[in-house]
């Protein structure tokens, strides 16, 4: 440790800095959502009340409120888990056909902004006239749509495929590291297939199951696109929903009763959060010594084998190809219709006209587009300072640092969002493009920190000082050596971000004003208004958007993956 | 002979990518009734395969199993128990401790699976961490255990329902150096001991040697030898077995006469000397013979010379704590000899050796390394 001494001491100040930096933006919006909580009004700060909380919780629409936030959330995690592990299950550890393919597609949905996948739905399965009730209706003879997509029932379906990238990132992992022995040492002791399944792969699976349903309910519970699109218009209201209508319905919006609220939403993730954080640690547990050499064979599916096959591409025409398809076909059309001669022959171009000489549209897409470059730069060269303490300075310090870091992690956007308005509201960020961006890095910060710290741990210790017993200086080291390793960790770093910030909803909706508007917000007002043409060709900008900076990304990449070697 | 497990015509292959590969090349083994006997070498030649369709973890193409006179597996007749109808109990490589349950829920397993009684369960399972030497740790965690004392969780489980035959995947090669050799004394000692019929996976020579009553060489899905340890050491007249287990010289040599029926001389680098042969080989007939480096002797200087004495000289000599490790120069060839430790020898040095002709062998011809 002489040799980094001097660094030592240019290192403490950069950890007294970084808490202080770092603290501020996530443990800021949550104090003075307390603060603001116990004042009278945005305006006046400090003035102590519990009026906020007599008013938050004696209304009488709050218990049927709760009980659809029960209802949706669990439904919504019980759905994604089970599609999670059924797909993780089937590309992992069976024979499925295309099994590769498998492993990319559940994280393809990732791509597709939840207010889009909401609307692509909306218009096919509302029950007035979406095309699909009304192409069912046709068929059979029916007098109405048979499904309702404003309903309970549809926002469980729709929320739980949205969550099917994260549930099946947490749970193949886990389904990868099983050690298939184990269930071999039971068929050899005389137990059957069933009975194993039972006694052995379930019980050693149930951490990552349990999990993989927590984080869902994290989720879940912070979920806005969803909700606010597909219940609100059939008057289901959960929290997240509640909290916005009392900021955004009337003459004047209460944040204090929004944030008396809030603080349980918030306080219920943070449980939740440090519940993930120890089922995962007792998953790990689980994790035994594993054989040398043989690689045991697949589960052989049999005759399940294409039904099942065909389920999973059932399920992602569900995901991306159904929603791409009708967006891309809405936003030609002048009104919503099924497919048909007619409706082809009355294609035309004035969604796209009318978007883009809507003056408002396009700041809100000069916003968007600011916002997500600058966010992620920001808040990338701040994950990599966070990171980089985490990981090379063990110091009281660094273990704080990474505890804030992974705090905001559990923050619902939305809540936050009125977090930062009381955090902002008495500095001369608020209502500014500013204050958005101080409010996207703080909310996403755990996006940027959890790889950069994953890709400076697999850096060795003894590259960089290797480097440094052969004559390299500290900073000649960082250059020469940490810098090319880490680059491809930093880029795709840095692309999660951007995409994060161009369909950033839950924050912006909140903080969003005149002079300050976002793609996705926008989106919502002209869902609001029935103008789905336009919806869909604003969106399939915004998803054009997403894919060029993947790919500027990407080819950014190819000189560095040759610096790497 | 009907052993406890044979296999007769025994065929599997792996379809990979674009290829076949044939793992198991129309294998026919029977093990003798409690013994142990070992599957012995290099990774790839089947012998893990073969154990893993001994236990029905595996499925063969062709050819048939059967254990303690039942058939398991039969393309034949169409038969094909499943593992848990085979009556058997494996210790895997990598133990397969169950991480969700205690030592006494691992070991108890089986039994609770044959619907054995509580009260009949809590003593057999008492019985068997006894003889492991796991009394007291019924309520630990499996996963809390040292690797040692997980192999031995494994061992008990698999001893517990008292299976026909007990198969073991490589159970040492988890465990460091030291610890494997008293492990593998050990577990040497409980089989002796309880007259257990075990089927032993291994690639480790010394372990094979030690642990088994009889080995089987395995070779690209083929069985090329079986014998007991000392056979297969001492007195295999194949160049592979030969050549993988431990270290030989082979000398080209050519066939003078016969001594008696089993013993020719032949010429060779060394001189003329006496070694033990297949009796109808032709006078002139090139072969190789090979000897032990353990199975050379110094003689004694002014002693009248022997049979199969020659002189040589010491090109390089190793220190190797227990011997010498000699290169020594005769005739041309450089032969390996390991000396004992109080002979002082130096480079250069003129030394007479002397080689039993029980030691010295001639292999059978035709057949490659």
């Amino acid at each position: 440790m002489t040799v980094l001494g001097r660094q030592s001491r240019l290192r403490l100040p950069l950890v007294g800095i970084l808490i202080i930096a770092v603290g501020a933006l996530t443990i800021g919006p949550v104090l003075m959502l307390v603060i603001g909580s116990f004042s009278k009004g945005i305006g006046a700060i400090g003035t102590f009340t519990i009026d906020k909380y007599v008013a938050a919780y004696t209304d009488p629409t709050l218990p049927k409120t709760l009980g659809n936030t029960v209802i949706f959330t669990l439904g919504a995690a019980c759905f994604s888990t089970i599609l999670g592990g059924l797909f993780a299950y089937l590309s992992v550890r069976t024979d499925i056909p295309f099994s590769g393919l498998f492993r990319i597609l559940p994280v393809v949905p990732m791509m597709i902004p939840h207010v889009l996948f909401a609307a692509a739905w909306i218009t096919l399965l509302n029950p007035t006239n979406g095309m699909l009730n009304l192409f069912l209706r046709n068929l059979f003879g029916l007098s109405s749509g048979p499904f309702n997509i404003y309903s309970l029932g549809g926002m469980i379906f729709l929320e739980g495929m949205l969550d099917l990238p994260v549930t099946y990132l947490v749970i193949s992992p886990a389904m990868y590291s099983f050690d298939t022995t184990l269930e071999e040492a039971s068929r050899v002791s005389g137990a059957s297939n069933l009975y194993t399944l039972r006694r052995v792969t379930l019980p050693i699976l149930k951490p990552a199951f349990l999990a993989t349903f927590t984080l869902a309910i994290i989720r879940t519970l912070a979920a806005f696109a969803i909700p606010s699109m597909v219940g609100m218009p059939g008057r289901i209201h959960i929290l997240t929903t509640h909290i916005y209508r009392i900021i955004s319905v009337g003459w004047s919006p209460d944040y204090g009763r929004a944030a008396a609220l809030g603080l349980i939403v918030l306080a219920a993730s943070i449980v939740l959060v440090y519940l993930y954080r120890h089922l995962i640690s007792e998953g790990s547990q689980f994790v035994t010594v594993t054989g040398k050499g043989y690689r045991p064979t697949v589960v052989e599916l049999g005759r399940a084998r294409y039904p099942l096959f065909i389920l999973c591409i059932v399920l992602f025409c569900f995901l991306v190809v159904i929603p791409l398809a009708t967006l891309i076909y809405m936003s030609f059309l002048p009104y919503s219709m099924v497919p048909s001669a007619r409706a082809f022959s009355m294609m035309n171009m004035r969604n796209w006209h009318a978007v883009l000489r809507n003056s408002v549209i396009v700041r809100a897409l000069k916003n968007s587009v600011f916002l997500s470059i600058a966010g992620a730069t920001l808040g990338i060269v701040l994950s990599l300072f966070v990171a980089y303490v985490v990981v090379k300075v063990k110091s009281k310090g660094s273990a704080l640092l990474e505890s804030l870091s992974f705090l905001s992690f559990s923050f619902p956007g939305m809540i936050i969002g009125v977090g930062f308005m009381w955090f902002l509201v008495k500095t001369p960020l608020y209502a500014t493009i500013w204050g958005l961006l101080v409010a996207y890095v703080g909310t996403y910060l755990p996006y940027g920190v959890r790889p950069l710290r994953s890709a400076f741990m697999q850096i060795d210790e003894e590259l960089e000082e290797s480097a440094r017993v052969f004559g390299a200086t500290f900073l000649r080291a960082l250059k020469d050596i940490i810098v090319p390793l880490l680059a491809p960790g930093v880029v795709s770093a840095w692309i999660l971000m951007a995409c994060m910030f161009i369909r950033e909803l839950s924050v912006s909706v909140v903080l969003s004003r005149p002079g300050t508007e976002v793609l996705t917000v926008e989106i919502m007002k002209l869902a609001n208004d029935g103008l789905w043409g336009q919806v869909a060709a604003l969106g399939i900008i915004m998803i054009g958007l997403s894919t060029a900076l993947v790919l500027i990304a990407s080819l950014l990449r190819i000189p560095l993956s040759h610096s790497e070697q | 002979m009907q052993g406890m497990v044979s296999v007769k015509n025994l065929v599997k292959t792996f379809a990979s990518k674009d290829e076949t590969v044939t793992a198991l090349n129309n294998v026919t083994l029977s093990t003798p009734a409690n013994k142990i006997l070992t599957l012995l070498g290099p990774s790839g030649c089947g012998k893990t395969t073969l154990l893993r369709c001994i236990a029905g973890l595996e499925s063969p193409v062709s050819g048939e199993i059967s254990i303690g006179g039942e058939v398991v597996w039969s393309k034949e007749k169409g038969i094909s128990l499943p593992p848990e109808r085979r009556g058997i109990g494996m210790v895997f490589q990598s133990y397969a401790i169950w991480p969700h349950m205690t030592v006494f829920g691992n070991v108890a397993y089986p039994l609770e699976i044959r619907k054995t009684p509580k009260q009949e369960i809590r003593e057999r399972v008492r019985k068997v961490l006894e003889l492991v030497k796991l009394s007291g740790f019924e309520n630990r965690l499996a996963t809390k255990l040292s690797g040692g004392q997980q192999q031995r969780v494994a061992l008990a489980r698999a001893l517990v329902a008292e299976p026909k035959v007990i198969l073991f995947d490589e159970p040492l090669s988890n465990l460091d150096a030291k610890l494997r050799e008293s492990t593998r004394q050990e577990l040497r000692d409980f089989l002796t001991e309880l007259a257990i019929s075990a089927i032993y996976v291994t690639h480790d020579q010394v372990e094979a040697l030690t642990i088994s009553d009889h080995i089987a060489i395995m070779r690209g899905g083929v069985i090329v030898e079986q014998g007991t340890p000392q056979d297969i050491y001492l007195r295999s007249n194949n160049p592979f077995v030969v050549d993988f287990i431990g270290r030989a010289n082979f000398l080209d040599a050519t066939i003078k006469g016969y001594k008696d029926q089993h013993h020719a001389i032949v010429s060779c680098a060394l001189g003329d000397i006496v070694c033990s042969a297949p009796s109808d080989l032709g006078i002139g007939t090139k072969v190789t013979i090979y000897t032990r480096p353990e199975s050379f002797e110094v003689a004694p200087p002014s002693s009248v010379p022997l049979e199969n004495e020659f002189e040589g000289t010491v090109t390089s000599l190793l220190f190797a704590g227990e011997a010498h490790e000699a290169e020594i120069l005769v005739g041309g060839a450089r032969i390996l000899a390991k000396l004992k430790f109080h002979i002082p020898l130096k480079k250069g040095d003129k030394v007479r050796l002397h080689v039993d002709r029980e030691w010295c062998r001639a292999l059978s011809p035709g057949e490659e390394a």
